[in-house]
C-alpha cells in the first residue's frame, strides 16, 4: 500500500511526460500533414513586411492593401510558376429558402482548387470568365452544400450572401476536419464579384503559389519578391526583407516553423511534467530510507550470517529500481491509454485527422529514466544500509 | 582453531574511554563446548562478537584456523561469518512474514552453490531440528522455542566450523530452553565446536569447560566436572 503511493509519483510523472510527448507529437503530424495537404509546391503571400520591429507591426496595418489581383497576374508569368489563386476573405449571412447561416466566403479565382488540393464533386469550377465578368456564381464547400439544401441538388439553385442573389454553379468533395481552415464549409465565389459587388475593395488578402516542382520553389520565391518589389517601386537591391510590404514563404518553410513552434511547446510542457517525475524520485528516496531503518535489524542479521556490504546495497537498490521501473510501466500504460483516448475522441468524435504515435523517446523515458531515478535517488538510502554496523543494527529496537 | 591472545577492545564515546577487554587469551579447539560467562558489562558479548568476526579487537591477536583476522578485509570477514560461523540470538531474530524454509535459506542467499544442493541442506537442517511439519508456516506463527529451533537450522545450514550462541536460553520458558540446549549437545555431539555465552550457571553447566569473564578480564577457565546432559529431563 505504501509502495503503491510512493510510485504514484513515478506513475504520474511519467505518464504525464508520455502523454505531453504523443500529445505533441500528434499535434505536430496533424500541423505538418494538413500544411502538406494543401501542396507541398505552395508559396504563400501576405501583406504586410515579414515580422520585425513594433514600429513596422504598426506599419503592417497602413500596408494590408498592398497585394492586389494584377500582382498575382504578374506573378503567373513566371516561368518557375505553375499555378496561381488569390484569397479575399469575407464573412456575412447566406440565404436559402428561409435556411439562414453565418459564413465565410472566399473570393478567389480559378486556380484556387488546383492549389489547395480541392475538387469539384457536382458542377464546375469559377473559371477565367466568372473573373473577369464578375459573375454572380457561387460554389459551395460540401458541408455547407448540406447544410442548405439537405438531399438536394444545390447546383443551379440561387442564394443571397450579404443581399447579393448568386447562382449556385457547383458544390466541393469532402476535404475533411482541419483545424485552421475548414474548406468544407467556405463559399467560393469570383475574387473580382467579391471585391467590387460585395466588400467595394480593391485588394486581395493572400496570393497562393504554386511553383512547377520541388526544385524550383526557392527560385519561384526569390522571383516573385523581384516582381513585386518591381510592381511596388520599393527599391531593394540588397533583398532586405523587412523593406518589402508583403511576405511571401513556402509551406517548406511554414511546415519547418510549425515543427519548430510544437517541438518547444512539447519540450517546455514534457519538462513541466517531468518536475512531478523528481518529486516522485524523491518519494521513492523517503520510502527506502523509512525502510532502511524499519529493517536495521534484518540488515545486522543479513550481514551476520554473511551478506558483504555490496549485497545490501543491491538489496536495496533492486528494491527502489524495482518500485520506480514498475511505477514507469504503469505510467507508460496510463500515459498511451489517456493519448489514445484521446486521439479516438479527436478523430472519431471530431472528426480530426488525428494520427495516434508512440514517440520512439517516450519508450525510452519511460524505461530509462525510471531506472536512472530508481538508481539516484535509491543509492542514498542503499548506501546507508551497507555501511550499517552489524553489532549495533541487531540491538537497534 | 581459535586463538585468542592478549586481546583488547576499547570505545570511546565521546572523551569517555571504556575498556570491553582488557588482555583476554585463550585456545578453542575443535569439538569443545565452551561457555563464556559473566554478568552484563562484563565484556563476554564483545568477546563473542569479536570472536564471530563481527567486529574487529583495538589490539591483540586473533587467530582462526591459523590465520589472523587483522589480514582479513570486510568482504572477507563477510565470506567466513557465511561459511565458517554460525550464529544463535537471544531474540532469534528471524524474519517476520518469511516461512521457515525462507529463514532458513537466509545465509545461502550469499552463498554460491546450486539450487537443488541448497535446498537439500535447508531441508536438512529444519529437519534436525524436528519442525519438518512447520517448514510452510511464517516464523511469527510460531512458538518461542519453535522460533529458536529455526534460528538454530539457519545457523548450521552452511555446516559451519563454529556455531556461536548468545543467551540462545535467556528468552525462553525452561522447557522450551532445555530443548534447546539438547540439540546443542546434540550438535556438538557430532562434531560442531560449540561457543556459549551466557549468564545463567545451570545453562553453562551444560557444557564442556566454562571461561569467566568479569570487567573484560578471564577470572576462570576450566574444564566442567560435573556436565549436565539436557535430555536427562529438566535441571532447575
Amino acid at each position: 500500500m505504501r509502495s503503491a503511493l510512493t510510485m504514484l509519483g513515478i506513475i504520474i510523472g511519467v505518464g504525464s511526460v508520455i502523454i505531453m510527448m504523443s500529445l505533441g507529437r500528434g499535434a505536430q503530424n496533424l500541423i505538418i500533414g494538413q500544411i502538406s495537404s494543401l501542396g507541398s509546391n505552395n508559396i504563400y503571400i501576405e501583406p504586410g513586411s515579414p515580422a520585425g520591429s513594433f514600429s513596422q507591426q504598426a506599419m503592417d496595418q497602413l500596408s494590408q492593401k498592398s497585394l492586389k489581383y494584377a500582382d498575382a497576374l504578374a506573378i503567373k508569368k513566371d516561368s518557375t510558376v505553375a499555378q496561381i489563386s488569390v484569397m479575399v476573405y469575407g464573412s456575412g449571412r447566406i440565404a436559402y429558402q428561409g435556411e439562414d447561416k453565418k459564413i465565410t466566403f472566399i473570393g478567389t479565382d480559378s486556380g484556387a482548387m488546383e492549389i489547395s488540393n480541392l475538387s469539384v464533386m457536382d458542377g464546375r469550377n469559377i473559371d477565367d470568365d466568372d473573373v473577369k465578368g464578375m459573375s454572380r456564381v457561387v460554389v459551395l464547400g460540401y458541408k455547407l452544400g448540406k447544410d442548405l439544401f439537405g438531399e438536394d441538388d444545390p447546383v443551379g439553385k440561387n442564394v443571397t450572401i450579404k443581399n447579393l442573389t448568386l447562382r449556385v454553379v457547383g458544390v466541393l468533395e469532402e476535404k475533411g476536419g482541419q483545424i485552421f481552415q475548414t474548406f468544407d464549409d467556405y463559399a467560393y465565389i469570383p475574387v473580382s464579384t467579391v471585391q467590387k459587388l460585395m466588400l467595394g475593395i480593391d485588394y486581395v488578402n493572400a496570393i497562393l503559389v504554386k511553383a512547377k516542382d520541388e526544385k524550383s520553389i526557392d527560385q519561384a520565391v526569390e522571383n516573385i519578391r523581384l516582381i513585386l518589389r518591381e510592381r511596388h517601386n520599393i527599391y531593394n537591391p540588397e533583398g532586405d526583407l523587412s523593406k518589402d510590404d508583403f511576405k511571401a514563404m513556402s509551406q517548406v518553410e511554414t511546415a519547418d516553423m510549425m515543427k519548430q513552434i510544437t517541438g518547444v511547446l512539447t519540450a517546455f510542457l514534457s519538462s513541466i511534467a517531468a518536475i512531478a517525475l523528481i518529486v516522485g524520485g524523491i518519494g521513492i528516496m523517503n520510502i527506502m530510507l523509512v525502510s532502511v531503518t524499519e529493517r536495521t535489524r534484518e540488515i545486522g542479521l543479513r550481514k551476520a550470517v554473511g551478506a558483504r556490504n555490496k549485497d545490501i546495497m543491491n538489496q536495496f537498490l533492486i528494491e527502489s529500481v524495482t518500485l520506480t521501473l514498475f511505477g514507469g510501466i504503469i505510467g507508460f500504460i496510463g500515459g498511451i491509454s489517456f493519448s489514445l483516448a484521446t486521439s479516438v475522441i479527436l478523430s472519431k468524435v471530431l472528426k480530426i485527422n488525428w494520427a495516434f504515435s508512440i514517440p520512439f523517446g517516450a519508450v525510452v523515458l519511460a524505461f530509462g529514466v525510471a531506472t536512472v531515478i530508481g538508481l539516484v535517488f535509491g543509492i542514498y538510502p542503499a548506501k546507508k544500509a551497507s555501511k550499517l554496523n552489524p553489532i549495533e543494527a541487531l540491538r537497534h529496537e | 582453531m581459535i586463538e585468542v591472545k592478549d586481546l583488547r577492545k576499547e570505545y570511546c564515546d565521546g572523551d569517555v574511554k571504556t575498556i570491553a577487554l582488557d588482555g583476554v587469551s585463550f585456545n578453542i579447539k575443535e569439538g569443545e563446548f565452551v561457555a563464556i560467562m559473566g554478568p552484563s558489562g562484563s565484556g563476554k558479548s564483545t568477546l563473542m562478537h569479536i570472536i564471530g568476526f563481527l567486529d574487529r579487537p583495538t589490539s591483540g591477536i586473533f587467530r582462526f584456523k591459523d590465520q589472523g583476522v587483522e589480514e582479513l578485509n570486510d568482504d572477507q570477514l563477510a565470506y567466513i561469518r557465511n561459511e565458517k560461523i554460525g550464529f544463535i540470538f537471544q531474540f532469534f531474530n528471524l524474519l517476520p512474514r518469511t516461512s521457515v524454509y525462507d529463514n532458513v535459506k537466509l545465509p545461502l542467499i550469499y552463498t554460491k552453490i546450486s539450487e537443488e544442493e541448497k535446498r537439500e541442506r535447508i531441508l536438512k537442517a529444519i529437519e534436525s531440528v524436528g519442525l519438518s511439519h512447520r517448514i510452510k508456516h511464517y516464523s511469527n506463527q510460531l512458538s518461542g522455542g519453535e522460533q529458536q529451533r529455526v534460528a538454530i537450522a539457519r545457523a548450521i545450514v552452511n555446516n559451519p566450523a563454529v556455531i556461536f550462541a548468545d543467551e540462545p536460553t535467556g528468552n525462553l520458558d525452561s522447557k522450551s530452553g532445555q530443548q534447546i540446549m539438547e540439540i546443542l549437545q546434540n550438535l556438538n555431539d557430532n562434531g560442531h565446536t560449540i561457543i556459549l555465552v551466557t549468564h545463567e550457571l545451570y545453562t553453562s553447566e551444560m557444557a564442556k569447560r566454562l571461561i569467566r569473564i568479569k570487567d573484560g578480564k578471564i577470572i576462570s577457565d576450566e574444564l566442567i566436572k560435573d556436565r549436565k546432559i539436557a535430555k536427562n529431563g529438566l535441571i532447575k
